[in-house]
């Protein structure tokens, strides 16, 4: 009863951030609606005894991913006038709630087929994790790395200002 | 605690994602929703976790937090680039690539 109560607890707040973050007008608001959901995720996990992952999350997603977000919303500082003009966003939020929700019965419906009662198995730490990771899981493992390195690198790259080069006379000189 | 309520929660989750996608037009907000889809992935792979009993489910999950963190970095820097460019957050504004735009 205990674990129904912090479920239904933890998926409003999820359900209220998410729809805060696809509502409001200002940019900031959103990433605070985001940063709620992704915090009730952890508390998801921790619910679902993946105490490793649930930490993880907090770590990367809450720590890392949410706080670059808004200090990106921060620095770029768009004004009123620069975001962009939604006069019918409701209406189009209604609109594609009717397109989006046959979909979602659809992907329902498809996950209730897998069994209906949880094993009951210990707490998934660090130590399962970790031993998975390394022995059945490495070649993703080592995918993903050289993902993240690619992607470090693309982020540099785009988001370095471009200087003007010297033309050739410019260089000789 | 069934794990109804988990897949239930999931898929609502997905279409909250998926509905911003296609109803907003801010850059943030549109970037926001791409990784509330993939949250609500890494939530069904926790569950299953759970349910078949081995820790498979949640090593796939945090793999796919690792990829979360590696579109941040470029989805952000691009944002940034994008903003310096014309000024503006609006998704609408950059059709450059689009048949016919070259001419105005």
């Amino acid at each position: 009863m205990l674990e129904v109560s912090i479920f239904a607890i933890l998926a409003l707040f999820m359900l209220g951030g998410s729809i805060a973050m696809i509502t409001s007008k200002q940019t900031v608001f959103s990433a605070f609606g985001f940063l709620v959901t992704m915090i009730g995720l952890g508390g998801m996990f921790a619910l679902l005894n993946s105490q490793f992952l649930a930490i993880a999350q907090i770590m990367v997603s809450v720590g890392a991913v949410v706080i670059l977000s808004m200090l990106t919303i921060l620095t770029v500082n768009a004004k009123e006038e620069n975001l962009p003009k939604e006069p019918h966003k409701y209406k189009w939020i209604m609109f594609s709630i009717l397109l989006v929700t046959p979909f979602t019965i659809l992907l329902y419906k498809t996950l209730i087929i897998l069994p209906d009662h949880f094993s009951t198995i210990g707490t998934i730490n660090a130590k399962v994790v970790g031993k998975l990771l390394f022995s059945e899981w490495v070649l993703p493992f080592e995918i993903l790395s050289i993902l993240l390195l690619s992607a470090m690198v693309g982020a540099i790259v785009i988001a370095r200002k471009k200087r003007k080069r010297p033309g050739k006379k410019e260089r000789r000189a | 605690m069934s794990p109804n309520m988990f897949y239930l929660l999931a898929s609502i989750l997905f279409s909250i994602g998926l509905i911003g996608l296609v109803s907003r037009k801010n850059l943030f907000v549109l970037y926001m929703s791409i990784e509330l889809m993939l949250s609500s992935v890494s939530l069904i792979l926790a569950t299953l976790s759970k349910v078949l009993g081995n820790a498979d489910g949640s090593v796939m999950g945090l793999l796919i937090i690792g990829i979360i963190a590696a579109e941040a970095a470029v989805f952000l820097a691009m944002i940034v680039n994008l903003y310096r460019a014309k000024r503006t957050l609006d998704s609408d504004a950059f059709n450059s690539l689009r048949e016919g735009a070259f001419n105005d």
